[in-house]
């Protein structure tokens, strides 16, 4: 067995050439899985940090009871606390200390420009340690009215010093002077965050808070048992307000904000599960290949005693020590990218929290379990292979006009009839009734069945796809012959690229379909000639209440109609809605009512989008019971069905009034503001207009139509340009595939190209040939994947189309690009192949037995 | 075309043959490999000029050179001293390209054995060089040396699909096929059984005699030699010896004689 295992590592060593393209196929692979994991582990103790810090000193927090604490990833805002609430507070006993804390949004402004940060702009009252988590890092506290003090991070980015002064924009706006700048825990300031910190009266008076406070901050007297405490503040409080450990409340913040990172995570982790498997193909290509080299040395082995377990094993081995040698090159390499992915992340405006990167033990373990695992289990066919070499085989004398891998009836079979039924789950979906369920299984079915199915059509289909090639002469007809010689090789490789550009293509089909229906239904039910939105997430301040008031009024204006979105809960799923002025907004929009009418959700009802009611099996007169973190459980009455593709204009399929909105919701901002300007205004005139009425509020931008409608598709861009950049990973380890089986067919063919140029092909012919052959796996890459992708898409948005509307779009000008750019990308892996095999020696060629 | 056919060089023949044009000439060619110590002289001043229209053997123990002899006039190799011409071109001033293209034009190919595309049928085999060159085949010439070699319903065939004597029969056929001015031929019947190899070898010597084919034969079988009108004798890299209409008696004794020198 040491004898077995040292042959392994002999075996492994003398073929690193041919073994080094899969070796970084898996280190790729793991290199994607240890960056995620890396990233999204260190993004989230981050965020624990944080808010661990900002309550470290606190024993108990007092708040308004809310039915849930956030939704979606964001807190949601709460009423304040009276003040008499912070005294009942401090006479409990054990209680050493209550104070009360205001916290709010406020925006910096420094040298006329307002500060806008990607994250939340936190306007808060100076409390000094342990209840306040900011420390000084130069000056001093506020102690006076006209004085603020500004973390470092902002300070810095923006110039602020010392002595400067600076606006800062809530309720109300100020002019403060700057007496200090503070840091947080370790670090400067928050990731992506203005900190402005006043005193308790000042931040008061900014928030229009009058004497109330945000929350109470409960230190208990030493000894004191804190859950005992809790109980008997909440009992001297009444069920109106909520007492929660600090711990409690900082680990619901962050889960919270841990909500939005597990959406990155889960999209990074189907990135990385796309690169390995594209990189398992390469794999057991590869080793299939090298299987069928080294077919006479195996016998060899065979003759000389070896079991058909011992061959099995061998194989296996090298398998182990080319997964063991990626992963630990693609651990660290993936640590070390951790930082670019997230670099990568914010490019596409996905902003997670800066700091010392968190490697956990675990995310070796998970590297490593993938790297070895995908290595040995796709190395395990060709090994089986091995296995059953025969010791006869070591006295055949050439195995070069044996027709390597001809694909298995048994295989052909189930190959052909899991294809069969993914196209018929999705004929079924495209038809009308299958779901997107239905469709993911299809796909599975459909890449399965074609990975089964590839050897059989490879032959066909390249000598179809060859044409061209065939009629170019005798290097381009050699080429494709080549290609459909060995069709279980040229299928596995090329499908490898199919998958990546299958997904490249769904991902840009659909993102554009819906980003079309979306602009489609948009226009069509927003007749306001402009919107005023903010740049800014709602969520993170949108539009202030007078926004619209100042935009209202003005002559310019024939009438102006605002939306606001909430989150509520039904059971345990988030749902969101929109509050309109139902008065209003028939003025703006053309929306068309399936049933009832939409001015009724002025008494408190509620309208649903058409697909909505049908789903929960609603009808007019109906009620739906909805949660609301600051009222609970209200059932509104259904007044009204409103057609989906004008519910999808007002982003939700629930629409109420504003009225409505609020009495159930502590948040006041508006998410947009219609305005259909004043008969006999230029639009110019009018947006000037407009502007110059926000100019207090610095986030709110004026558009049109187009840009609204770009604003709303922004996102969909984003993800969709994270989500290509990343799948071009999937593509380059594809590419490497070809490479890699173009690097090893010109082995094994080594005495056929040695012929040809001993009959008088040239270097030139011979690269044309090898590229040839590169390019045309590259086609049938492009035709199977682009051809999926396509087809699936279409299926998604089939499916979609019944709850929302969408149709399907077709990225002419992208699909070419990305077919372009895998054509030339098929030339490129040609090229090195090619130029070895032009450079062969035609002598060493021939002779070479 | 650099060539023509009534060229002739200063060499003679002596023996019982007439006079002839020379088709190619090897003279005093050194060939070395590897360096220093372990350097090894292939050939060792070899002088050999092979007769326009006849069928040369040559023959000579392992090692003598006979393989590199015929690499460095079929301009598969280069030498380091001396010269090699094919007709009246001189290979050692040509560009590794010029010498594919020489050899695509002028020069013939039969291997002991992978002498066959195997993705091509024999039909498209026999015409590849052509095919290579962007020439169009001369379909009687071509239809004539099928038709001798009895390929006749076996084009449409892939080498897998043909027995070896047919193999190396399409790679006859193959070589002839461009009209070359020289057909080389490396121990063509080194694979087969000996009624195929009597076949392939009465083949090349027809080519010679009825087609006026020049065939240069690489080989240690004195009986597959006694096909050939000449045979020039290999020994340490130098020609020891010539032989015309040779016999296998005559062979023998002379192989033997060079296998005596060697110890």
């Amino acid at each position: 067995m040491i004898a077995m295992w040292h042959l392994i590592v002999r075996n492994t060593v003398a073929r690193r050439g041919r073994l080094a393209l899969t070796l970084l196929a898996v280190l790729l692979g793991v290199t994607f899985v240890t960056g995620s994991l890396v990233l999204t582990d260190t993004s989230q103790r981050l965020l624990d940090d944080q808010f661990r810090t900002a309550t470290a000193g606190v024993d108990l927090t007092v708040r308004d009871a809310a039915a849930f604490d956030s939704a979606m990833g964001v807190e949601v805002e709460r009423d304040p606390l009276p003040a008499e609430v912070v005294d009942r507070v401090r006479a409990v006993p054990g209680v050493a200390a209550a104070t009360p804390v205001v916290r709010g949004q406020g925006l910096i402004g420094v040298g006329g420009k307002t500060i806008v940060p990607a994250g939340p702009s936190l306007l808060l009252s100076w409390e000094p340690a342990p209840v306040g988590a900011f420390t000084l890092r130069a000056g001093r506290a506020p102690a006076a009215e006209g004085e603020v003090v500004v973390d470092a991070a902002t300070a810095r980015r923006h110039r602020i010093g010392l002595g400067s002064e600076v606006t800062v924009r809530a309720e109300r706006t100020e002019r403060l002077r700057v007496v200090g700048l503070a840091g947080f825990g370790s670090g400067e300031g928050l990731p992506e965050t203005t900190v402005a910190l006043v005193t308790r009266p000042a931040a008061q008076r900014l928030l229009a808070l009058g004497d109330n406070a945000s929350e109470v901050a409960v230190v208990a007297a030493d000894g004191a048992d804190v859950q005992r405490l809790r109980s008997a503040v909440s009992a001297a409080i009444g069920a109106e307000y909520e007492v929660s450990s600090s711990r409690d409340v900082a680990a619901s913040s962050a889960a919270a904000a841990k909500t939005q990172i597990s959406y990155l995570q889960v999209m990074l982790f189907a990135l990385a599960a796309a690169a390995l498997l594209v990189g398992a193909f390469l794999i057991a290509n590869t080793f299939s290949i090298v299987v069928t080299q080294r077919t006479r040395e195996l016998a060899v082995l065979r003759a000389a005693g070896a079991t058909g377990a011992q061959v099995m094993r061998s194989v296996l081995g090298e398998a182990l020590l080319v997964g063991l040698a990626a992963s630990a090159a693609g651990a660290g390499l993936g640590v070390a990218c951790a930082a670019g992915l997230r670099d990568l992340a914010g490019a596409f405006g996905m902003t997670l929290p800066d700091g010392g990167l968190v490697v956990t033990p675990r995310t070796l373990v998970v590297a490593f379990a993938v790297g070895v695992g995908v290595t040995v289990l796709s190395a395990l066919g060709p090994a089986r292979r091995a296995a059953s070499v025969a010791p006869v085989e070591a006295m055949r004398r050439s195995s070069a006009d044996d027709v390597p891998g001809r694909a298995g009836w048994g295989r052909t079979v189930v190959g052909a009839v899991l294809t069969a039924l993914g196209a018929a789950g999705l004929s079924i979906v495209l038809a009308g009734p299958g779901s997107v369920v239905v469709l993911g299984e299809a796909a599975v079915c459909t890449v399965v069945g074609l990975a089964l199915l590839g050897p059989a059509v490879t032959p066909a289909l390249i000598r179809l796809l060859g044409r061209p090639l065939g009629a170019a002469g005798v290097p381009g007809r050699l080429a494709r012959e080549s290609a459909a010689r060995a069709p279980r090789r040229t299928s596995a490789t090329a499908l490898a690229l199919a998958f990546g550009l299958a997904l490249i293509s769904f991902m840009t089909v659909l993102g554009t379909s819906i980003k079309d229906s979306t602009a489609r239904s948009y226009t069509e039910a927003i007749t306001a000639d402009y919107v005023v939105e903010s740049a800014r997430n709602e969520m993170l301040g949108g539009l202030p209440a007078h926004a619209y008031h100042h935009v209202s009024e003005l002559p310019q204006v024939a009438v102006a109609s605002r939306l606001r979105y909430g989150h509520w809960k039904d059971g345990q799923s988030t749902e969101a809605l929109t509050a309109v002025d139902p008065v209003t907004l028939p003025r703006v929009t053309s929306l068309h009512m399936v049933a009832g009418r939409l001015d009724a959700v002025a008494n408190g009802g509620i309208v649903l989008a058409a697909n909505v009611a049908k789903e929960r099996n609603l009808k007019i007169g109906d009620t739906l019971a909805m949660t609301f973190s600051r009222t609970g459980v209200q059932r509104l009455p259904v007044v009204g069905l409103l057609r989906d593709r004008d519910a999808q204009a007002l982003s939700t399929g629930y629409v109420i009034s504003l009225d409505t909105f609020e009495r159930n919701y502590r948040e006041h901002v508006d998410a947009s503001v219609f305005v259909k300007v004043a008969g006999g205004v230029s639009g110019a005139d009018a947006k000037r207009a407009i502007e110059r009425a926000l100019a207090d509020a610095p986030a709110a931008q004026v558009r049109d139509q187009a840009a609204a409608v770009a604003g709303r598709n922004a996102m969909i861009d984003q993800v969709l340009g994270l989500v290509t950049a990343l799948l071009m990973l999937t593509v380059l380890i594809a590419l490497m595939g070809i490479t890699n089986t173009l690097a090893l067919s010109i082995i094994e063919r080594t005495r056929e190209l040695g012929l040809l140029r001993a009959v008088g092909m040239t270097g030139a012919q011979m690269r044309w040939m090898i590229r040839g052959e590169a390019v045309l796996v590259a086609a049938l890459a492009i035709v199977a994947g682009v051809g999926l992708g396509v087809a699936f898409a279409a299926g998604t948005v089939t499916a979609l189309g019944r709850t929302t509307e969408a149709t399907l779009t077709l990225p002419v000008g992208q699909l070419l690009l990305v077919v372009a750019v895998a054509a030339v990308a098929g030339l490129l892996a040609g090229l090195l192949p090619a130029r070895r095999a032009a450079r062969l020696d035609v002598l060493t060629a021939i002779a070479t037995s | 075309m650099t060539m023509t056919d009534t060229t002739t060089t200063g060499t003679t023949t002596t023996g019982t043959l007439p006079r002839t044009d020379v088709a190619a000439l090897a003279r005093d060619v050194v060939k070395i490999y590897g360096r220093g110590d372990t350097a090894v002289r292939a050939l060792d001043g070899a002088t050999l000029s092979i007769p326009a229209g006849r069928f040369t053997a040559v023959m000579g123990p392992s090692g003598s050179g006979k393989s590199t002899l015929m690499h460095a006039l079929a301009g598969l190799d280069t030498v380091d001293e001396g010269q090699v011409l094919i007709g009246d071109t001189d290979l050692g001033r040509l560009s590794e390209r010029r010498r594919t293209l020489l050899r695509r034009e002028h020069v013939g190919f039969v291997f002991q054995s992978f002498n066959l595309v195997p993705t091509l049928t024999a039909a498209e085999n026999i015409v590849l060089p052509l095919t290579l060159a962007g020439r169009r085949a001369d379909q009687a010439w071509i239809d004539e040396i099928v038709a001798m070699l009895g390929l006749a319903d076996r084009l449409r065939h892939r080498p897998a699909e043909l027995s070896g004597g047919q193999q190396q029969r399409v790679a006859v056929a193959r070589a002839l096929a461009a009209r070359p001015r020289i057909v080389f031929a490396d121990e063509p019947t080194g694979n087969l059984d000996s009624r195929a190899g009597e076949a392939v070898l009465g083949f090349l010597r027809h080519a010679a005699h009825e087609l006026g084919q020049t065939i240069v034969m690489v080989t240690h079988d004195a009986n597959a030699a006694a096909y050939a009108d000449q045979v020039a004798f290999l020994a340490d890299g130098r020609v020891a010896g010539e032989l015309y209409n040779p016999e296998v008696p005559d062979i023998l004794a002379r192989m033997a004689g060079l296998g005596a020198r060697e110890k």
